[in-house]
């Protein structure tokens, strides 16, 4: 069972840029839910000239609380109420003489409730124009640490999906078969509260709840991605690298003022940003 | 620059990241590169940052993950 929500947009923004703001876009002011983020693993084909990029995002976040009004706790175990943190595992490849990166980020923990797999590939739009008198001199100025004035003309397309799988409930058949098992053998306690919860409510219609929440948070945690990525956008067009890591400074520091980094704080529990 | 989930590491892996992104921007982005420049820093912070997946119970649950996707991956990441 799979839902799948996509959407099409653009960035005004050259493709190169776009690549590294990729890299680049945490933390943003849209970000504060993302605590840290590391490189698993990075290779640069000579060949191909691709690279190819794994990082580990922690994320605070939770499922969200109505799906975890539709999972008894005992099949939550301990962490169920408390847990706080997600890690988010991300691959991406860029081609920077093709004009594509494709990027894939999915949850490392819960799948076994819901699996989560986002993913936006980024296209050059075109191709790469000579920069215009009249639209390259603030470039020029600005972004000179950054790239020459021509790489950072254009636009790029970008096509997002999310895609939702909840197993949840699969194995629950085998339960029943272990507890219809256990009580020919003569032990009757097994799963008895199990069986029960699942006898008012079917697993598909369950496992169709589930995604419908993800979807709708999906849906509403997309926009604030876009936007996380608009700021580094802007900021590396305006200040190079040195802008986006001074306004990456400003965000830390705000995000600390407020109080955003205390457990339990849930301010923003959305996977995406 | 976004810390590392290892405090400790978080020295190592900011020049990582600032080796990164001057090869990125100077090479990488204009078609000029012919190795990773960084690969050194980034067997330091690997190395660094491995202990810190393991204590954690990580390297595992990345392995896992990575493995039961490969297909998928594949299909989609192909290099073309």
């Amino acid at each position: 069972m799979v839902k799948v929500y996509t959407s099409t947009y653009a960035y005004d923004h050259a493709f190169p840029l776009v690549s590294l703001a990729y890299f680049l876009r945490y933390p943003n002011p849209y970000s504060t839910h993302v605590q840290s983020t590391d490189v698993i693993s990075r290779q640069f084909d000579p060949q191909t000239r691709q690279l190819t990029t794994t990082r580990l995002h922690l994320k605070r976040s939770k499922l969200p609380s109505a799906v975890l009004r539709l999972i008894p706790r005992s099949l939550l175990g301990a962490t169920a109420a408390g847990d706080s943190q997600s890690y988010i595992l991300e691959t991406s490849v860029v081609d920077v003489n093709a004009g594509w990166m494709k990027t894939e980020s999915r949850n490392l923990e819960w799948t076994g409730v819901l699996s989560v797999v986002e993913r936006q590939d980024y296209y050059r739009q075109g191709e790469l124009r000579p920069a215009s008198p009249a639209s390259s001199t603030s470039f020029a100025q600005t972004s000179s640490d950054l790239l020459p004035s021509a790489l950072l003309q254009g636009k790029t397309d970008v096509v997002a999906s999310v895609t939702l799988r909840s197993p949840f409930g699969e194995n629950v058949k085998k339960r029943r078969a272990a507890a219809a098992a256990a009580k020919a053998a003569g032990d009757q306690t097994e799963s008895e509260p199990k069986v029960g919860f699942f006898r008012s409510w079917s697993q598909g219609s369950i496992q169709r709840s589930i995604e419908l929440i993800g979807l709708n948070k999906a849906r509403k945690s997309q926009p604030n991605a876009k936007e996380g990525m608009k700021v580094v956008l802007e900021r590396l067009r305006e200040g190079g690298i040195v802008g986006v890591l001074e306004g990456m400074r400003r965000d830390r520091e705000t995000a600390f003022a407020t109080g955003l980094h205390v457990p339990g704080n849930h301010g923003h529990d959305d996977d995406d940003g | 620059m976004s810390a590392s989930l290892a405090p400790e590491c978080n020295e190592i892996k900011e020049r990582y990241d600032n080796c990164f992104l001057k090869w990125y921007t100077e090479k990488f982005l204009r078609g000029t590169a012919t190795t990773d420049e960084c690969a050194p820093l980034f067997q330091e912070y690997r190395k660094c940052l491995g202990v810190a997946l393991k204590e954690r119970g990580l390297d595992i649950t990345i392995e896992e993950a990575r493995g039961d996707n490969k297909e998928n991956d594949d299909q989609h990441m192909r290099r073309s």
